[in-house]
């Protein structure tokens, strides 16, 4: 590394870790957190969508964790499109971290991911989906055919097909599983 | 005769999981899911769907109990 690399201006779009102060944006519903993960997705921060910490009784059942160095140029995007965030939250404690959304339970065999109420479980051997459960919105039976008896990799993401919450939840949970699955 | 799994009472996914794993035993034959959810009997019969399995009648039994009679392989 040269003397003059330590002048350079850093990329500010860092990834959310724990090394970062962190902040929560809080909206009012659901539809504004997967438009707002959409929108910061796209312009190239590292965000993660989250469960709220108990401490915040404010909003729905999700939020947006970003690094908190960011916020006036988060808030300003988020703004300029016309989805402010209902409020912002530095995570100063314990009690304000945000909660994971997924949960992973090993059936041996299978192994089973769970992002908020919709479920995806598959086999480990294979990679085939055996079952999608979870959830009551009217596109879940058509994703869940479309889904099940396919490969991890042959199988479309929810969100191509899915138009619900329900949908959008399962989309995460595959990502996830994806995570988890990959080699 | 057929044989019979009883999921009744379990959570999500296991009644998918014990019905894979029992078709994947037997090969091939006729089995019966007892299945005390909605969910369950809709999730069951895409599982075995999937694995080449045909779901050859659904009958309900008693309170929200359903019974899926189940049949795959060369039987």
């Amino acid at each position: 590394m040269s003397i003059l690399d330590l002048f350079r201006k850093k990329d500010s779009r860092q990834p959310v870790d724990s090394q970062v102060d962190r902040g929560l944006l809080v909206f009012a519903h659901t539809s504004e957190v997967i438009r707002a993960e959409k929108l910061l997705k796209a312009a190239g921060w590292t965000i993660k969508v989250m469960g709220p910490p108990p401490e915040i009784q404010k909003g729905c059942d999700l939020v947006v964790e970003f690094p908190l160095m960011e916020k006036l140029n988060i808030l300003r995007t988020l703004t300029e499109s016309g989805t402010p965030p209902l409020e912002i939250v530095p995570v100063t404690g314990p009690l304000l971290a945000p909660v994971d959304l997924f949960q992973v339970k090993d059936f041996g065999n299978h192994i089973m991911v769970r992002a908020a109420n919709m479920k995806i479980t598959v086999e480990k051997s294979t990679r085939i989906i055996v079952n999608i459960s979870g959830g009551g919105c009217p596109d879940v039976p058509y994703i869940a055919t479309q889904l099940i008896g396919r490969t991890l990799e042959e199988a479309p993401a929810p969100r191509d097909i899915g138009h619900t919450l329900c949908g959008y939840a399962l989309d995460l949970a595959h990502q996830e599983i994806l995570r988890q699955c990959s080699p | 005769m057929s044989d019979v799994i009883d999921t009744r009472g379990l959570s999500c996914p296991q009644p998918v999981l014990d019905t894979l794993k029992k078709i994947e035993a037997m090969k091939s034959g006729e089995l019966d899911v007892l299945v005390d959810t909605d969910a369950a009997k809709e999730n069951v019969s895409r599982a075995v769907q999937a694995r080449g399995w045909t779901v050859r009648a659904i009958s309900e039994e008693g309170d929200g109990e359903y019974r899926l009679q189940l049949a795959g392989g060369q039987s």
